[in-house]
Protein backbone atom coordinates (compact mmCIF):
# COMPACT_ATOMS: atom_id res chain seq x y z
CA UNK A 1 0.00 0.00 0.00
CA UNK A 2 2.83 2.41 0.85
CA UNK A 3 4.36 1.65 -2.54
CA UNK A 4 1.03 2.52 -4.22
CA UNK A 5 0.99 5.94 -2.57
CA UNK A 6 4.64 6.48 -3.45
CA UNK A 7 3.93 5.64 -7.10
CA UNK A 8 0.87 7.90 -7.07
CA UNK A 9 2.98 10.74 -5.65
CA UNK A 10 5.63 10.27 -8.32
CA UNK A 11 3.18 10.22 -11.21
CA UNK A 12 1.30 13.25 -9.82
CA UNK A 13 4.59 15.11 -9.33
CA UNK A 14 5.82 14.33 -12.84
CA UNK A 15 2.47 15.42 -14.26
CA UNK A 16 2.70 18.74 -12.38
CA UNK A 17 6.13 19.31 -13.96
CA UNK A 18 4.97 18.35 -17.46
CA UNK A 19 1.89 20.56 -17.15
CA UNK A 20 3.78 23.84 -17.06
CA UNK A 21 7.52 23.59 -16.49
CA UNK A 22 8.55 21.04 -19.12
CA UNK A 23 7.22 19.85 -22.48
CA UNK A 24 3.41 20.43 -22.28
CA UNK A 25 2.62 17.43 -24.48
CA UNK A 26 -0.85 16.69 -23.00
CA UNK A 27 0.64 13.93 -20.83
CA UNK A 28 -0.63 15.73 -17.71
CA UNK A 29 -4.15 16.23 -19.09
CA UNK A 30 -6.79 14.07 -17.34
CA UNK A 31 -7.37 12.06 -20.54
CA UNK A 32 -3.80 10.73 -20.38
CA UNK A 33 -3.10 11.04 -16.67
CA UNK A 34 -6.13 9.12 -15.33
CA UNK A 35 -5.39 5.95 -17.39
CA UNK A 36 -1.67 6.30 -16.59
CA UNK A 37 -2.46 6.52 -12.87
CA UNK A 38 -4.74 3.50 -13.18
CA UNK A 39 -2.01 1.61 -15.03
CA UNK A 40 0.60 2.39 -12.38
CA UNK A 41 -1.79 1.30 -9.60
CA UNK A 42 -2.83 -1.88 -11.41
CA UNK A 43 -6.25 -0.92 -12.84
CA UNK A 44 -5.89 0.86 -16.20
CA UNK A 45 -9.58 0.31 -17.06
CA UNK A 46 -10.56 2.14 -13.88
CA UNK A 47 -8.48 5.09 -15.01
CA UNK A 48 -10.01 4.99 -18.50
CA UNK A 49 -13.52 5.17 -16.98
CA UNK A 50 -12.60 8.49 -15.35
CA UNK A 51 -10.49 9.90 -18.17
CA UNK A 52 -13.17 11.18 -20.55
CA UNK A 53 -15.45 13.01 -18.07
CA UNK A 54 -12.50 14.59 -16.25
CA UNK A 55 -10.93 15.77 -19.52
CA UNK A 56 -14.21 17.29 -20.68
CA UNK A 57 -14.86 18.87 -17.28
CA UNK A 58 -11.49 20.62 -17.37
CA UNK A 59 -11.29 21.22 -21.12
CA UNK A 60 -11.18 24.97 -20.43
CA UNK A 61 -8.40 24.72 -17.83
CA UNK A 62 -5.66 26.43 -19.82
CA UNK A 63 -2.80 28.62 -18.71
CA UNK A 64 -3.43 31.87 -20.60
CA UNK A 65 -0.87 34.57 -19.84
CA UNK A 66 -0.60 35.12 -16.10
CA UNK A 67 -4.03 33.60 -15.33
CA UNK A 68 -4.00 30.50 -13.14
CA UNK A 69 -6.51 27.77 -14.02
CA UNK A 70 -7.62 24.92 -11.74
CA UNK A 71 -4.82 22.36 -11.32
CA UNK A 72 -6.49 19.66 -13.41
CA UNK A 73 -3.44 17.36 -13.20
CA UNK A 74 -3.46 17.30 -9.39
CA UNK A 75 -7.24 16.80 -9.35
CA UNK A 76 -7.17 14.03 -11.96
CA UNK A 77 -4.30 12.08 -10.39
CA UNK A 78 -5.86 12.23 -6.91
CA UNK A 79 -9.32 11.25 -8.20
CA UNK A 80 -8.01 8.36 -10.32
CA UNK A 81 -5.72 7.17 -7.51
CA UNK A 82 -8.53 7.33 -4.94
CA UNK A 83 -10.98 5.49 -7.20
CA UNK A 84 -8.54 2.68 -8.03
CA UNK A 85 -7.47 2.18 -4.41
CA UNK A 86 -11.06 2.33 -3.09
CA UNK A 87 -12.22 -0.07 -5.81
CA UNK A 88 -9.47 -2.46 -4.83
CA UNK A 89 -10.42 -2.24 -1.13
CA UNK A 90 -14.04 -3.05 -2.02
CA UNK A 91 -13.04 -5.83 -4.39
CA UNK A 92 -15.25 -4.36 -7.15
CA UNK A 93 -12.75 -2.29 -9.12
CA UNK A 94 -13.73 1.24 -10.16
CA UNK A 95 -17.53 1.30 -10.43
CA UNK A 96 -19.51 4.47 -11.29
CA UNK A 97 -20.38 4.86 -7.58
CA UNK A 98 -16.73 4.62 -6.54
CA UNK A 99 -15.74 7.04 -9.31
CA UNK A 100 -18.31 9.70 -8.40
CA UNK A 101 -17.38 9.58 -4.70
CA UNK A 102 -13.73 9.99 -5.66
CA UNK A 103 -14.71 13.07 -7.68
CA UNK A 104 -16.74 14.48 -4.78
CA UNK A 105 -13.90 14.08 -2.29
CA UNK A 106 -10.83 14.86 -4.40
CA UNK A 107 -11.97 17.47 -6.95
CA UNK A 108 -11.33 20.41 -4.55
CA UNK A 109 -7.62 19.51 -4.73
CA UNK A 110 -7.64 21.13 -8.19
CA UNK A 111 -8.52 24.44 -6.50
CA UNK A 112 -5.92 23.92 -3.79
CA UNK A 113 -3.42 23.24 -6.57
CA UNK A 114 -4.26 26.60 -8.14
CA UNK A 115 -3.45 28.32 -4.83
CA UNK A 116 -0.19 26.37 -4.69
CA UNK A 117 0.66 27.56 -8.22
CA UNK A 118 0.54 31.14 -6.92
CA UNK A 119 2.99 30.19 -4.17
CA UNK A 120 5.30 28.55 -6.74
CA UNK A 121 5.35 31.76 -8.81
CA UNK A 122 6.36 33.80 -5.75
CA UNK A 123 9.15 31.34 -4.89
CA UNK A 124 10.34 31.46 -8.51
CA UNK A 125 10.79 35.23 -8.15
CA UNK A 126 13.54 34.43 -5.67
CA UNK A 127 15.17 32.14 -8.22
CA UNK A 128 15.10 34.96 -10.79
CA UNK A 129 16.70 37.38 -8.30
CA UNK A 130 19.35 34.79 -7.41
CA UNK A 131 20.10 34.29 -11.12
CA UNK A 132 20.68 38.05 -11.48
CA UNK A 133 23.03 37.97 -8.49
CA UNK A 134 24.96 34.94 -9.79
CA UNK A 135 25.40 36.60 -13.17
CA UNK A 136 26.66 39.77 -11.49
CA UNK A 137 29.18 37.59 -9.61
CA UNK A 138 30.42 36.30 -12.98
CA UNK A 139 28.85 32.84 -12.85
CA UNK A 140 26.55 32.62 -15.90
CA UNK A 141 26.34 28.81 -15.90
CA UNK A 142 24.97 28.77 -12.34
CA UNK A 143 22.68 31.70 -13.17
CA UNK A 144 20.85 29.88 -15.96
CA UNK A 145 20.75 26.63 -13.97
CA UNK A 146 18.42 28.39 -11.51
CA UNK A 147 15.70 27.81 -14.12
CA UNK A 148 15.73 24.06 -13.46
CA UNK A 149 15.29 24.53 -9.70
CA UNK A 150 11.83 25.89 -10.54
CA UNK A 151 10.71 22.34 -11.34
CA UNK A 152 11.19 21.10 -7.78
CA UNK A 153 8.33 22.82 -5.92
CA UNK A 154 5.49 21.89 -8.36
CA UNK A 155 6.72 18.28 -8.19
CA UNK A 156 6.90 18.30 -4.40
CA UNK A 157 3.44 19.85 -3.90
CA UNK A 158 1.69 17.29 -6.11
CA UNK A 159 3.86 14.47 -4.73
CA UNK A 160 2.44 15.24 -1.28
CA UNK A 161 -1.13 16.39 -2.01
CA UNK A 162 -2.26 13.72 -4.50
CA UNK A 163 -1.53 10.71 -2.23
CA UNK A 164 -2.89 12.63 0.77
CA UNK A 165 -6.22 13.32 -0.93
CA UNK A 166 -6.37 9.82 -2.38
CA UNK A 167 -5.72 8.23 1.02
CA UNK A 168 -8.62 10.14 2.63
CA UNK A 169 -10.95 9.16 -0.23
CA UNK A 170 -9.73 5.56 -0.37
CA UNK A 171 -10.58 5.19 3.32
CA UNK A 172 -13.92 7.03 3.16
CA UNK A 173 -15.39 5.51 -0.03
CA UNK A 174 -15.46 1.82 1.04
CA UNK A 175 -16.81 2.83 4.46
CA UNK A 176 -19.60 4.91 2.86
CA UNK A 177 -20.61 2.25 0.32
CA UNK A 178 -20.64 -0.51 2.94
CA UNK A 179 -22.78 1.60 5.27
CA UNK A 180 -25.27 2.63 2.54
CA UNK A 181 -25.42 -0.31 0.09
CA UNK A 182 -28.45 1.20 -1.72
CA UNK A 183 -26.36 4.25 -2.45
CA UNK A 184 -24.65 2.42 -5.31
CA UNK A 185 -27.73 2.86 -7.55
CA UNK A 186 -28.23 6.51 -6.71
CA UNK A 187 -24.58 7.26 -7.33
CA UNK A 188 -24.71 5.46 -10.68
CA UNK A 189 -27.35 8.02 -11.68
CA UNK A 190 -25.06 10.76 -10.41
CA UNK A 191 -22.27 9.34 -12.58
CA UNK A 192 -24.43 9.68 -15.72
CA UNK A 193 -25.38 13.21 -14.65
CA UNK A 194 -21.74 14.11 -14.03
CA UNK A 195 -20.59 12.68 -17.39
CA UNK A 196 -23.29 14.51 -19.34
CA UNK A 197 -22.64 17.73 -17.40
CA UNK A 198 -18.92 17.50 -18.21
CA UNK A 199 -19.79 17.36 -21.94
CA UNK A 200 -21.88 20.53 -21.64
CA UNK A 201 -19.16 22.24 -19.57
CA UNK A 202 -16.67 21.42 -22.35
CA UNK A 203 -18.91 23.06 -24.96
CA UNK A 204 -19.18 26.15 -22.75
CA UNK A 205 -15.42 26.33 -22.25
CA UNK A 206 -14.75 26.50 -26.00
CA UNK A 207 -14.28 30.10 -27.06
CA UNK A 208 -16.50 30.02 -30.14
CA UNK A 209 -19.87 31.74 -30.54
CA UNK A 210 -21.37 28.85 -32.50
CA UNK A 211 -20.08 26.13 -30.14
CA UNK A 212 -23.39 25.73 -28.20
CA UNK A 213 -25.39 25.31 -31.42
CA UNK A 214 -22.89 22.82 -32.84
CA UNK A 215 -22.90 20.94 -29.50
CA UNK A 216 -26.69 20.66 -29.42
CA UNK A 217 -26.75 19.71 -33.10
CA UNK A 218 -24.26 16.91 -32.47
CA UNK A 219 -26.32 15.69 -29.50
CA UNK A 220 -29.46 15.64 -31.66
CA UNK A 221 -27.74 13.87 -34.55
CA UNK A 222 -26.07 11.37 -32.23
CA UNK A 223 -29.36 10.58 -30.47
CA UNK A 224 -31.08 10.08 -33.82
CA UNK A 225 -28.40 7.63 -34.93
CA UNK A 226 -28.53 5.85 -31.56
CA UNK A 227 -32.32 5.49 -31.80
CA UNK A 228 -32.07 4.15 -35.34
CA UNK A 229 -29.43 1.65 -34.28
CA UNK A 230 -31.54 0.62 -31.27
CA UNK A 231 -34.59 -0.01 -33.51
CA UNK A 232 -32.90 -1.72 -36.42
CA UNK A 233 -29.75 -3.09 -34.87
CA UNK A 234 -26.17 -2.10 -35.84
CA UNK B 1 30.01 32.98 -37.04
CA UNK B 2 27.11 30.52 -37.30
CA UNK B 3 25.83 28.48 -34.38
CA UNK B 4 26.43 24.74 -35.15
CA UNK B 5 23.43 22.47 -35.72
CA UNK B 6 24.18 20.42 -32.59
CA UNK B 7 24.05 23.59 -30.48
CA UNK B 8 20.78 24.60 -32.13
CA UNK B 9 19.36 21.17 -31.24
CA UNK B 10 20.49 21.71 -27.65
CA UNK B 11 18.83 25.12 -27.56
CA UNK B 12 15.60 23.62 -28.92
CA UNK B 13 15.68 20.94 -26.20
CA UNK B 14 16.12 23.66 -23.60
CA UNK B 15 13.16 25.57 -25.10
CA UNK B 16 11.00 22.77 -23.67
CA UNK B 17 11.91 24.18 -20.20
CA UNK B 18 10.88 27.74 -21.08
CA UNK B 19 8.36 27.92 -18.21
CA UNK B 20 10.29 25.92 -15.59
CA UNK B 21 10.76 28.95 -13.32
CA UNK B 22 7.81 31.10 -14.45
CA UNK B 23 7.62 34.07 -12.10
CA UNK B 24 5.58 37.26 -11.85
CA UNK B 25 8.57 39.57 -12.15
CA UNK B 26 10.27 38.38 -15.32
CA UNK B 27 7.78 35.64 -16.28
CA UNK B 28 9.77 33.34 -18.66
CA UNK B 29 13.00 35.36 -18.38
CA UNK B 30 14.96 32.60 -16.64
CA UNK B 31 13.66 30.00 -19.09
CA UNK B 32 14.67 32.15 -22.05
CA UNK B 33 18.18 32.73 -20.70
CA UNK B 34 18.52 29.00 -19.93
CA UNK B 35 17.43 28.07 -23.48
CA UNK B 36 19.65 30.50 -25.38
CA UNK B 37 22.76 30.07 -23.19
CA UNK B 38 24.43 27.26 -25.27
CA UNK B 39 24.21 29.48 -28.38
CA UNK B 40 25.66 32.49 -26.50
CA UNK B 41 28.54 30.34 -25.26
CA UNK B 42 29.35 29.49 -28.89
CA UNK B 43 29.03 33.05 -30.13
CA UNK B 44 30.92 34.92 -27.39
CA UNK B 45 34.32 33.54 -26.46
CA UNK B 46 34.96 36.61 -24.30
CA UNK B 47 33.35 35.98 -20.86
CA UNK B 48 32.43 39.66 -20.45
CA UNK B 49 30.59 39.77 -23.79
CA UNK B 50 28.83 36.50 -22.98
CA UNK B 51 27.79 37.87 -19.59
CA UNK B 52 26.45 41.01 -21.23
CA UNK B 53 24.52 38.97 -23.81
CA UNK B 54 23.04 36.76 -21.10
CA UNK B 55 22.00 39.85 -19.12
CA UNK B 56 20.07 41.02 -22.21
CA UNK B 57 18.09 37.78 -22.17
CA UNK B 58 17.39 37.81 -18.43
CA UNK B 59 15.01 40.72 -18.88
CA UNK B 60 11.22 40.30 -18.95
CA UNK B 61 9.90 37.78 -21.45
CA UNK B 62 6.53 36.11 -21.82
CA UNK B 63 5.14 34.16 -24.73
CA UNK B 64 3.30 30.94 -25.44
CA UNK B 65 5.67 28.02 -24.69
CA UNK B 66 5.28 26.60 -28.23
CA UNK B 67 5.49 29.81 -30.28
CA UNK B 68 8.17 31.12 -27.90
CA UNK B 69 10.52 28.72 -29.73
CA UNK B 70 10.28 31.00 -32.80
CA UNK B 71 11.52 33.93 -30.69
CA UNK B 72 14.40 31.91 -29.23
CA UNK B 73 15.39 30.95 -32.79
CA UNK B 74 15.04 34.56 -33.96
CA UNK B 75 17.07 35.87 -31.02
CA UNK B 76 19.95 33.54 -32.03
CA UNK B 77 19.63 34.87 -35.60
CA UNK B 78 20.14 38.41 -34.24
CA UNK B 79 22.86 37.44 -31.75
CA UNK B 80 24.93 35.95 -34.61
CA UNK B 81 24.87 39.38 -36.23
CA UNK B 82 25.63 41.17 -32.97
CA UNK B 83 28.60 38.84 -32.37
CA UNK B 84 29.86 39.56 -35.90
CA UNK B 85 29.52 43.31 -35.31
CA UNK B 86 26.81 43.69 -37.99
CA UNK B 87 24.01 44.75 -35.64
CA UNK B 88 23.55 46.87 -32.54
CA UNK B 89 23.27 44.99 -29.22
CA UNK B 90 19.74 46.27 -28.61
CA UNK B 91 18.28 44.62 -31.76
CA UNK B 92 17.78 41.11 -30.28
CA UNK B 93 15.82 42.81 -27.49
CA UNK B 94 13.75 44.87 -29.93
CA UNK B 95 12.98 41.65 -31.84
CA UNK B 96 11.83 39.91 -28.64
CA UNK B 97 9.78 42.86 -27.41
CA UNK B 98 8.06 43.29 -30.77
CA UNK B 99 7.11 39.67 -31.34
CA UNK B 100 6.42 38.20 -27.91
CA UNK B 101 2.93 39.70 -27.61
CA UNK B 102 1.59 38.78 -31.06
CA UNK B 103 3.10 35.28 -30.97
CA UNK B 104 1.72 34.72 -27.45
CA UNK B 105 -1.75 35.67 -28.71
CA UNK B 106 -1.43 33.33 -31.70
CA UNK B 107 -0.14 30.49 -29.51
CA UNK B 108 -2.87 30.91 -26.88
CA UNK B 109 -5.55 31.25 -29.55
CA UNK B 110 -4.45 28.25 -31.59
CA UNK B 111 -2.72 25.74 -29.35
CA UNK B 112 -4.36 26.33 -25.95
CA UNK B 113 -7.93 27.20 -26.92
CA UNK B 114 -8.30 25.19 -30.15
CA UNK B 115 -5.83 22.40 -30.95
CA UNK B 116 -5.50 21.03 -27.41
CA UNK B 117 -9.24 21.16 -26.59
CA UNK B 118 -9.96 19.52 -29.95
CA UNK B 119 -7.61 16.66 -29.20
CA UNK B 120 -8.93 16.48 -25.63
CA UNK B 121 -12.49 16.06 -26.93
CA UNK B 122 -11.32 13.65 -29.65
CA UNK B 123 -9.51 11.46 -27.12
CA UNK B 124 -12.48 11.64 -24.72
CA UNK B 125 -14.74 10.40 -27.52
CA UNK B 126 -12.20 7.73 -28.40
CA UNK B 127 -11.89 6.62 -24.76
CA UNK B 128 -15.67 6.29 -24.43
CA UNK B 129 -16.05 4.46 -27.75
CA UNK B 130 -12.89 2.36 -28.04
CA UNK B 131 -10.99 2.53 -24.72
CA UNK B 132 -7.31 3.26 -24.03
CA UNK B 133 -5.91 2.56 -27.55
CA UNK B 134 -7.75 5.65 -28.78
CA UNK B 135 -6.08 7.75 -26.06
CA UNK B 136 -2.62 6.50 -27.08
CA UNK B 137 -3.35 7.17 -30.76
CA UNK B 138 -4.63 10.67 -29.94
CA UNK B 139 -1.52 11.50 -27.90
CA UNK B 140 0.79 10.31 -30.68
CA UNK B 141 -1.09 12.37 -33.26
CA UNK B 142 -1.25 15.52 -31.09
CA UNK B 143 2.45 15.39 -30.35
CA UNK B 144 3.35 14.74 -33.98
CA UNK B 145 1.44 17.92 -34.92
CA UNK B 146 2.61 20.00 -31.97
CA UNK B 147 6.28 18.99 -32.18
CA UNK B 148 6.37 19.49 -35.96
CA UNK B 149 4.99 23.02 -35.55
CA UNK B 150 7.28 23.79 -32.60
CA UNK B 151 10.40 22.68 -34.53
CA UNK B 152 9.26 24.48 -37.69
CA UNK B 153 8.70 27.73 -35.77
CA UNK B 154 12.11 27.49 -34.07
CA UNK B 155 13.90 26.93 -37.38
CA UNK B 156 11.87 29.63 -39.15
CA UNK B 157 12.82 32.09 -36.40
CA UNK B 158 16.49 31.15 -36.67
CA UNK B 159 16.67 31.23 -40.47
CA UNK B 160 14.44 34.19 -41.20
CA UNK B 161 14.67 36.43 -38.12
CA UNK B 162 12.01 39.16 -38.32
CA UNK B 163 10.49 37.50 -41.40
CA UNK B 164 9.22 34.71 -39.11
CA UNK B 165 6.01 36.77 -38.92
CA UNK B 166 5.17 35.97 -42.55
CA UNK B 167 5.97 32.30 -41.92
CA UNK B 168 3.48 32.25 -39.02
CA UNK B 169 0.89 34.17 -41.06
CA UNK B 170 1.18 31.57 -43.84
CA UNK B 171 -0.02 28.87 -41.45
CA UNK B 172 -3.48 30.61 -41.20
CA UNK B 173 -3.75 29.45 -37.60
CA UNK B 174 -6.76 31.64 -36.58
CA UNK B 175 -8.93 30.18 -39.38
CA UNK B 176 -7.94 26.61 -38.50
CA UNK B 177 -8.49 27.39 -34.79
CA UNK B 178 -12.14 28.33 -35.30
CA UNK B 179 -12.82 25.06 -37.13
CA UNK B 180 -11.07 23.05 -34.43
CA UNK B 181 -13.18 24.69 -31.70
CA UNK B 182 -16.40 23.82 -33.51
CA UNK B 183 -15.07 20.29 -34.10
CA UNK B 184 -14.43 20.00 -30.36
CA UNK B 185 -17.99 21.18 -29.61
CA UNK B 186 -19.39 18.51 -31.96
CA UNK B 187 -17.22 15.83 -30.33
CA UNK B 188 -18.41 16.92 -26.86
CA UNK B 189 -22.01 16.48 -28.10
CA UNK B 190 -21.24 12.97 -29.37
CA UNK B 191 -19.57 12.17 -26.03
CA UNK B 192 -22.82 13.07 -24.29
CA UNK B 193 -24.70 10.56 -26.46
CA UNK B 194 -22.15 7.86 -25.57
CA UNK B 195 -22.43 8.68 -21.85
CA UNK B 196 -26.20 8.36 -22.08
CA UNK B 197 -26.02 5.10 -24.07
CA UNK B 198 -23.58 3.56 -21.59
CA UNK B 199 -25.77 4.72 -18.68
CA UNK B 200 -28.87 3.21 -20.31
CA UNK B 201 -27.05 -0.08 -20.91
CA UNK B 202 -25.87 -0.22 -17.29
CA UNK B 203 -29.03 0.98 -15.52
CA UNK B 204 -32.08 1.16 -17.89
CA UNK B 205 -33.07 4.10 -20.05
CA UNK B 206 -35.38 5.91 -17.57
CA UNK B 207 -32.61 6.11 -14.98
CA UNK B 208 -30.09 7.33 -17.55
CA UNK B 209 -32.59 9.96 -18.71
CA UNK B 210 -33.03 11.04 -15.08
CA UNK B 211 -29.26 11.57 -14.93
CA UNK B 212 -29.44 13.54 -18.17
CA UNK B 213 -32.16 15.78 -16.74
CA UNK B 214 -29.97 16.51 -13.70
CA UNK B 215 -27.06 17.31 -16.02
CA UNK B 216 -29.27 19.68 -18.01
CA UNK B 217 -30.11 21.56 -14.81
CA UNK B 218 -26.45 21.76 -13.84
CA UNK B 219 -25.47 22.92 -17.32
CA UNK B 220 -28.19 25.56 -17.28
CA UNK B 221 -26.88 26.86 -13.95
CA UNK B 222 -23.38 26.96 -15.45
CA UNK B 223 -24.55 28.88 -18.52
CA UNK B 224 -26.40 31.32 -16.23
CA UNK B 225 -23.16 32.11 -14.44
CA UNK B 226 -22.70 29.58 -11.61
CA UNK B 227 -19.05 28.65 -11.17
CA UNK B 228 -17.80 25.25 -12.33
CA UNK B 229 -17.28 23.56 -8.96
CA UNK B 230 -20.63 24.48 -7.34
CA UNK B 231 -22.32 23.41 -10.59
CA UNK B 232 -20.51 20.03 -10.47
CA UNK B 233 -21.63 19.35 -6.90
CA UNK B 234 -25.19 20.52 -7.62
CA UNK B 235 -25.33 18.22 -10.67
CA UNK B 236 -24.08 15.20 -8.72
CA UNK B 237 -26.66 15.76 -5.96
CA UNK B 238 -29.42 16.40 -8.51
CA UNK B 239 -28.37 13.19 -10.30
CA UNK B 240 -28.88 11.16 -7.14
CA UNK B 241 -32.24 12.86 -6.50
CA UNK B 242 -33.43 12.36 -10.08
CA UNK B 243 -32.41 8.68 -10.00
CA UNK B 244 -34.35 8.17 -6.78
CA UNK B 245 -37.40 9.85 -8.29
CA UNK B 246 -37.09 7.76 -11.49
CA UNK B 247 -36.85 4.53 -9.50
CA UNK B 248 -40.10 5.41 -7.69
CA UNK B 249 -41.91 6.61 -10.83
CA UNK B 250 -40.85 4.07 -13.45
CA UNK B 251 -39.52 0.99 -11.74
CA UNK B 252 -41.79 0.59 -8.69
CA UNK B 253 -44.98 2.11 -10.08
CA UNK B 254 -46.92 5.11 -8.72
Amino acid sequence: MTLDYLLLGIIAGLAAVERKGFLQAMLSRPIALAPATGLVLGDPQGGVLLAAPLELLWLGAVNLGAALPAHEALGASAIAGAAVLAGRALGTGVTPAVAILAVLICAPLALLGRKADGLVERVNERLARRADALLAQGNPRAAVRENLYGLFLPFAISFVLAPLGASVAAAAIPALLRRFPGGEWLLSGSWVAFGAFACAAAAKALRAGRAPAVFLGAVGAGLAVALLLARHGP
Amino acid sequence: MKVPAATLARVFWRCLFLQAAWNRRGMQNLGFAYAIDPALRRLYADPERRKEALRRHLCFFNCHPYTGAAIVGGAIHHEERVAAGEEAERLPLVFKETLQGPLAAIGDGFFWTALRPFFGALMAFGALAFGWPAVVAGLVLYNAVHMALRIRLFLAGYRRGDAVVSEVARLSLPVVADRLRLGAAALAGLCLVLVLAKGAAAMTLPLALAGLAAAALGALALWLGLRLFPAVYATILAGAGATLAAVHLFLRGP
